[in-house]
């Protein structure tokens, strides 16, 4: 919900925040491929129904990836569609492997890209064997960490090789006025012996990064929350946690809790009809 | 605004997400030609250029909710509306009526005051334009169903508001038995109808003896105006209309009532 700033912003930032010229590029773009079914004042009718589908999260089904991924609310309108779709796996409590996941998918995108399942996979399977079966609920929310914040966890993973590395993004660089050379934190072989990254460096490094960078990040505060519980984490550590949070689910708005997952009265009401 | 129809490149940085990837279809420069012609033709391009604007001026919480009802409503306006010839029963106009004012109400927001003050006398007049009837202002029920549909379950109507909107309304139904009461001391036995010159009369005699009591801060002071026309200053005033040698055409009761209720609901004071 836009605050009442909204009102002081520029016209190129308001119309920005909501993303409102993609759609409506997106609307006469699809005016433009259907133009010979519509008359003249059918395109009244035919943008209203493009917005109001917008609106519904229903613009996304079967487009084409690139635009599934253009803007928050349409990764989110997937997520919710995958998720009303494809319920009845999970009520059935069928195990899939990530191939078939990723044909369900494709069923609703055409296009989209295998590597991206793969990563939601991983973050189940934990990089273990990747044709292990997953259950409906853990693979839809890791879909939903890996999907949403992608651009967010692929930053999250260069920072937590660099500090796996020794190196803190964080660290001043100062020159000395010897050799200017840098001086390094022990090597790889000596910080391996345990496992993962301090937790609290980590958190410090992904605040930053939430200032940093303007596109979706999980909400600060809860992201410090996943990390204060532990001391050390591994990157997929990480990620399973932030997959099973409820409060990042709900910030993010797309999915019921896990309890809820199989209750969808709506859905239940249309197919009664059929 | 010509860009709105090129398929643009990745947007500026104030963007609060990148917009990776626009369709990676390439068509032909003659083909583009011919989109942006068919665009400006069936007016598309003015067509949005518009709505943008109204986007801008609005300001609304949810733009794209915003859009969908401007384009509803642009819809509803135009002739070719489902093409049976037959027109829309009456609830389904009211309800078209009731949406549209509740679009204009949501345009802006309330601390916007003149905007939003603007918006709510388009809002009421809207709703006021029902056809048949030429009362001013909105009947109570549209205003109810109004009400239900901005607030849902919040609605609470004040103690003062109840009250002021009973004692009107009870004073209202007793000013119109007096008028019909006054209407058929004017009524001819034989013709059912009366003299309009007179009826006029009594009438202009009835907004007067109503424009006296202007002071009075209590709705039941008009009571007092009405009685307070006694025979002879209307048989005065009737004479007069007679005299006048102005031609003479029948008045019907209803007109009469209706008229006389017009005075009134003239005359209540609002609320607050």
């Amino acid at each position: 919900m836009l605050s009442p700033e909204r009102l002081a912003l520029p016209d190129y930032e308001y119309l920005a925040q909501r993303h409102v010229l993609t759609y409506m590029e997106d609307a006469v773009c699809q005016l433009l491929e259907n133009k010979e079914d519509i008359s003249q004042y059918g395109i009244a009718r035919f943008f209203t129904e493009y917005f109001n589908s917008v609106c519904q999260g229903t613009h996304i089904l079967f487009r084409e990836f690139s635009f599934i991924q253009a803007t928050p609310h349409n990764r989110a309108s997937f997520l919710r569609a995958f998720w009303r779709c494809f319920r009845t796996v999970g009520k059935n409590g069928d195990l899939l492997t990530m191939r078939e996941y990723h044909c369900l998918l494709q069923l609703l995108c055409p296009d989209f890209p295998l590597e991206l399942t793969q990563k939601a996979a991983r973050i189940v399977l934990m990089d273990d064997a990747m044709d292990c079966l997953m259950s409906f609920s853990d693979f839809l929310f890791a879909f939903q960490i890996q999907f949403y914040y992608s651009e967010f966890l692929e930053s999250v993973a260069a920072i937590y090789q660099d500090l796996l590395a020794g190196k803190n993004p964080n660290t001043v660089i100062v020159p000395t006025s010897s050799s200017g050379q840098h001086r390094q934190r022990p090597t790889l072989g000596e910080a391996s012996m345990l496992e993962g990254v301090e937790a609290s460096l980590f958190y410090q490094c992904l605040e930053n990064l939430c200032d940093r960078h303007k596109y979706s990040c999980p909400p600060p505060a809860l992201v410090k929350e996943v990390l204060s519980n532990v001391q050390r984490l591994t990157f997929y550590g990480f990620l399973v946690a932030l997959s099973k949070h409820h409060g990042i689910n709900q910030a993010l708005g797309a999915l019921p809790d896990k309890g809820d997952l199989m209750h969808d009265p709506a859905m239940d009401e249309e197919l009664e009809r059929l | 605004m010509a860009a709105v129809e090129k398929r643009r490149p990745a947007v500026a940085p104030a963007a609060s997400f990148p917009d990776s990837g626009r369709p990676a279809v390439s068509r032909a420069a003659a083909a583009t030609e011919s989109e942006e012609d068919f665009l400006r033709q069936v007016g598309v391009t003015e067509m949005l250029r518009a709505a943008l604007l109204k986007v801008l001026e609005a300001r609304p919480e949810e733009p794209i909710a915003f859009l969908a009802h401007y384009f509803e409503n642009m819809g509803l306006r135009s002739p070719a509306n489902g093409g049976a010839g037959e027109p829309p029963g009456q609830l389904l106009l009211q309800q078209q009526r009731l949406g549209r004012a509740l679009w204009h109400l949501r345009l802006a927001h309330h601390s916007q005051r003149t905007a939003f003050n603007n918006n709510v006398g388009v809002a009421y007049e809207c709703l006021s334009a029902s056809g048949r009837k030429k009362k001013p202002g909105l009947d109570g029920r549209t205003y109810s169903e109004l009400l239900k549909r901005i607030c849902r379950d919040h609605e609470a109507v004040p103690l003062d508001v109840f009250r002021a909107g009973m004692l009107t309304c009870f004073v209202l139904l007793e000013f119109v038995a007096r008028a019909g009461a006054l209407y058929q001391l004017l009524e001819d036995p034989t013709l059912a109808v009366a003299d309009r010159r007179v009826g006029q009369a009594v009438l202009d005699t009835l907004e007067g003896a109503l424009q006296a009591s202007d002071g009075a801060a209590v709705p039941a002071c008009f009571l007092e105006a009405g009685s307070r026309l006694g025979p002879d200053s209307l048989a005065l005033a009737m004479d007069r209309a007679l005299v006048a040698r102005r031609p003479s055409s029948p008045m019907t009761r209803e007109e009469f009532l209706e008229k006389a209720a017009a005075l009134f609901i003239a005359k209540v004071k609002p609320v607050g």
